[in-house]
């Protein structure tokens, strides 16, 4: 048995079907079952071939310049077939060589002959798959040499050539490395995560627009997850209904646990903290996390499928603003090398006072590096924190996208192997 | 994050004071916002506060701006009058959108800046703070052309009315069906029998919200002069702060506002009501949120020019009026960020932290970089790929059957509805996008596959996994088998092969890998079937582990 494979023909009716089975579909929806040749040329693609064959398989008759369907075909094994090759499947000897005459496939010959003699002369078993075994379909009436796999063999190290860094996850790392020098643990956490991490915890209201079904994933499957300790839990529910004990009104909304409970693909980094400060953090500490996170973003230049986020919290008695603002510069200066900055205001549901930080990129001008601010109290303390916490959130694609000489954010996650072959040293 | 467009002019007289682009480009930071770009007299600003609705207008930027730079400080004053307009709230809405805050607005002075003005906020304020006109939809109509009384009632589907811009009778059915904004906003009234509806006193239809108005007297134009606004809803919690958002930009325009009296069954009210609100805030707290040594009257002036009322300061505290159109201060920290940004950020000296810390990476990282550094010593090519992919990549392509997983309920394309649970798929897809690439092609992945795990309070764990892969002309089991063996002799990890069954392998070629007796993963040369199915021309050989046990 050979294979074979569609030619531009053979995958035209394949996307737009048989032109003789067009012909008669065309026919059959016309209340008198006929049509003239004229109205058909108009209609029907490729009519003289549909013609033809529609007449050869006796499904109409020609009588003058009227075509009458006799009977419409319950089967088109042509089109089965056509689609089996495509998806390199098998396909009836018979039925592939009316789709030769057609000129609708090829067989793929030279290669198969070639490698049909190569099998046969190991006894037609075959020792090593090869690219030729593999194109010609040899391999589906070929038996395979069982080879021993439970030996373990020894590796030739004088043939290794070095490969190389994914060049985007080396700058993730590198950033990682950076920021445990200044002293920052990393944080990790579940992909799947709760609402009540994602966001009741961090004291974004459940009626809140970012959290509505074009802003966040939610799941099919699985549905809901477990909450947490009932103490936080009512506290947390208490803060968002009347501030609690923490001198805020709060939301003032009914708070559902049920919402709460629903899972999700984590939206952002700041999910992973409120996790930690339940834990119990280290005073003084710094804290920091890289993951990937998940939004419902149209796939452009500037949104790819999932993103990496880099952010984190610094906890310590007596922080205020101004230390907010002096850790913002840090990063500006230890991350991106940035010097000359500016502070903008900015607005986060779980921080406040809320700050962002400009800086100015020798190739890319003036661009935003992070957002950051201050938790509010109705976050921290049903959580169990009394220390101020600072929280940040750098924006280190944009740096990353430049470094690599990139324009499109998808290409951060390339497949392209050429390219990644040229990246590095 | 709503975005504006303003008129430079338009903004520097509300203001009551020239700026050039440059210098609003700073003083913006006071509103919240940012400049986005200019054309003409044409200002887009990005307005980044999302819980700040009155800060949507261009007149909620001119006051920001001019209580902080022309020395008019303090709340504006804003007088209502009683109408004698009565709303009368049937409690057939109660069950279908049972709430309603109304207003009147006389004197208008409407050209076309003022008009797209209004429009303009209106939409943000529906769109933005009132979740896609789900919890505010805001009507505005030409109060010349209505009856009064006005109803708030329910109506039957077949009830007909000539909607906004077109010019013939539609039944509400037709409207949802095939009016444009029936089509964008009919999901919030779906399922119900009969749909809210405003009416007068002569039977003219005003509205269905959050549909559409009626064209006759919902149709507001640089003649009109007096206004009806009504918003509704479901929490006056969202109502009020709405409507008092949209009136006071109008009084802030010289329009003059007067009250509605709403009729509910058994309870009357009269809005709007944009009586200042209460609040204050300690000298002391300030500061230490702050980091600034401010005094008392101080971060009282700096309040004044953030349009705060200062009622009196008694020694640390501060006693504070702020005005109806804020609904964000839930906290007295909200206003000590008020005195921040009229203090300047800018202005602040910023300051390091003292305390030092130790940093550490995570353990599962740490492994990873090892691996990765292996990986590559051995000749492989690192990739990364998404964790969102579909059924077919991760099943049907690689001769499996379908098992449960993560799948996304609304997601933006099935290309990637679920989450993979194993790794193979992302290097099979990425060698049929590298056919015409030199070959021998090494690739390897590390990353995280997500699995259901009922065990688990997110029913799902996350699960570290290494994956590498040889594809050439010619490939062997004994090629990839003696990469796992540096591989592991390097993690100085004793392992066992064992011969398995699994269909994406070559049945005879594959083997499970075994740590301690535990299977960790998967060895051998990939099925031709499956290389067909991903279109590929040359053999593979790989194997995929977890790392879990390292």
């Amino acid at each position: 048995m050979a294979d074979y494979k569609l030619t531009e023909e053979g995958e035209e009716y394949l996307k737009n079907g048989l032109p003789e089975k067009n012909l008669v579909n065309f026919l059959n929806k016309l209340s008198q079952k006929s049509a003239t040749i004229g109205r058909l040329i108009a209609n029907i693609k490729n009519f003289p071939i549909a013609l033809k064959w529609a007449l050869d398989k006796e499904w109409v008759s020609k009588k003058g310049d009227e075509i009458i369907l006799l009977k419409p075909p319950h089967e088109t094994p042509e089109e089965d077939a056509l689609r089996k090759i495509y998806e390199g499947k098998e396909v009836e000897e018979d039925t592939a060589k009316v789709l030769m005459g057609r000129n609708l496939v090829q067989r793929i010959t030279e290669t198969y002959k070639k490698a049909e003699e190569a099998l046969a002369k190991t006894g037609n078993v075959i020792d090593e798959l090869t690219h030729d075994i593999i194109l010609t379909g040899l391999w589906r009436d070929r038996k395979f040499k069982l080879v021993t796999v439970e030996t373990i063999r020894k590796l030739d190290k004088k043939k290794i050539a070095p490969g190389k860094r994914q060049p985007y996850n080396h700058f993730l790392m590198q950033v990682r490395k950076k920021l445990v020098q200044m002293g920052f643990i990393e944080m990790t956490g579940p992909t799947i995560e709760m609402e009540f991490w994602n966001f009741d915890a961090l004291f974004q209201p459940q009626n809140h627009p970012a959290r509505c079904w074009t802003s966040t994933y939610s799941l099919k499957y699985p549905k809901f997850g477990r909450l947490p300790l009932k103490n936080i839990v009512s506290r947390v529910k208490a803060a968002h209904e009347n501030g609690w004990k923490t001198g805020s009104t709060g939301w003032k909304y009914k708070w559902s646990a049920k919402k709460a409970s629903q899972l999700m693909p984590r939206a952002h980094d700041t999910a992973i903290t409120p996790r930690y400060m339940v834990k119990g953090l280290k005073i003084p500490g710094r804290y920091f996390n890289m993951v990937r996170c998940y939004r419902p973003d149209v796939i452009d230049a500037t949104h790819g499928v999932e993103f990496i986020q880099t952010g984190g919290i610094v906890v310590a008695k007596d922080l205020n603003f101004k230390h907010m603002l002096g850790l913002l510069k840090q990063f500006a200066y230890e991350i991106a090398g940035i010097k000359e900055t500016k502070f903008f205001t900015d607005y986060y549901p779980f921080t406040e006072p809320s700050v962002q930080i400009s800086g100015k990129h020798p190739q890319l001008g003036w661009i935003e590096l992070a957002g950051a601010g201050i938790f509010r109290p109705e976050l921290t303390e049903p959580l169990g924190v009394k220390e101020p916490v600072l929280a940040w959130g750098f924006g280190i694609d944009r740096l990353a996208m430049n470094k690599l000489n990139i324009n499109d954010i998808r290409d951060l996650f390339s497949r392209n192997l050429k390219w990644l072959r040229s990246q590095g040293d | 994050m709503p975005t504006l467009e303003v008129s430079h002019s338009d903004l520097c007289s509300l203001i009551g004071k020239e700026f050039t682009i440059d210098e609003l480009k700073q003083y913006i930071l006071f509103a919240k916002a940012e400049i986005d770009g200019m054309e003409g007299d044409l200002i887009k600003i990005d307005s980044k506060d999302t819980n700040r609705p009155d800060l949507w207008s261009v007149e909620g930027i001119a006051r920001e701006l001019s209580g902080r730079l022309t020395g008019k400080k303090g709340l504006l004053k804003y007088k209502i009058e009683k109408s004698s307009l009565v709303v009368d709230v049937n409690k057939k809405v109660s069950k279908v959108r049972p709430l309603t805050v109304c207003a009147v607005a006389k004197n208008l002075k409407m050209n076309e800046t003022t008009l797209s003005q209004l429009i303009q906020l209106q939409e943000k304020v529906a769109g933005t703070f009132g979740s896609g006109r789900k919890e505010v939809a805001i009507g505005v109509y030409d109060f010349s052309r209505i009856k009064p009384p006005i109803r708030y009632t329910t109506a039957k589907l077949d009830k007909k009315f000539v909607p906004l811009d077109f010019e013939e009778e539609m039944s509400i059915k037709d409207i949802l069906e095939k009016h444009p904004k029936g089509k964008e906003f009919g999901h919030l009234v779906k399922g119900l029998k009969e749909i809210p509806i405003f009416i007068d006193s002569a039977g003219e239809v005003l509205s269905i919200p959050p549909i559409i108005n009626s064209n006759f007297t919902g149709k507001v134009t640089e003649d009109t002069r007096e206004v009806f606004i009504e918003c509704s809803g479901f929490d006056f919690k969202f109502l009020m702060p709405a409507l008092n958002v949209l009136v006071a930009a109008l009084i802030d325009r010289g329009a003059k506002v007067e009250s509605v009296k709403v009729v509910y069954p058994g309870k009357t009210m009269y809005t709007p009501d944009l009586t200042p609100k209460k609040t204050s805030v300690d000298t002391d707290f300030a500061n230490e949120v702050s980091g600034l040594k401010l005094s008392s009257k101080e971060i009282a002036n700096l309040l004044e020019q953030a349009r705060y009322d200062v009622k009196k300061i008694k020694g640390k505290k501060i006693e504070l009026l702020y005005p109806a159109y804020r609904q964000d201060i839930l906290h007295p920290r909200d206003v000590v960020e008020d005195a921040i940004i009229s203090f300047g950020y800018n202005k602040i000296e910023p300051e390091l932290i003292k305390q030092k810390t130790k940093g550490e990476i995570s353990k599962l990282e740490v492994l990873s970089e090892k691996l990765i550094e292996k990986m590559v010593e051995l000749g492989f090519q690192e990739i990364l790929s998404y964790s969102l992919t579909n059924k077919e990549h991760l099943f049907s392509k690689m001769n499996l059957k379908e098992k449960q997983l993560v799948e996304i309920e609304n997601p933006v394309s099935l290309n990637w509805n679920v989450f993979r649970t194993w790794m193979l798929p992302s290097l099979m897809e990425f060698y049929s996008n590298n056919q015409h690439v030199e070959y021998p092609q090494k690739i390897f992945e590390i990353g995280d596959v997500v699995l259901i795990d009922e065990k688990q309070e997110t029913k799902t764990i996350d699960v570290r996994k290494l994956v590498a892969s040889i594809s050439n002309s010619k490939v062997s089991y004994d090629d990839i088998s003696s990469v796992l063996d540096v591989f592991m002799a390097a993690l100085k990890i004793k392992y066992k092969l064992k011969k398995a069954n699994h269909p994406s392998f070559i049945e005879g070629r594959v083997a499970e890998i075994l740590v301690k007796n535990k299977p960790i993963g998967f060895i051998g040369e990939i099925h031709p079937s499956v290389l067909r199915s991903w279109k590929l021309e040359m053999p593979v050989a790989a194997f995929e582990i977890s790392l879990e046990m390292f």
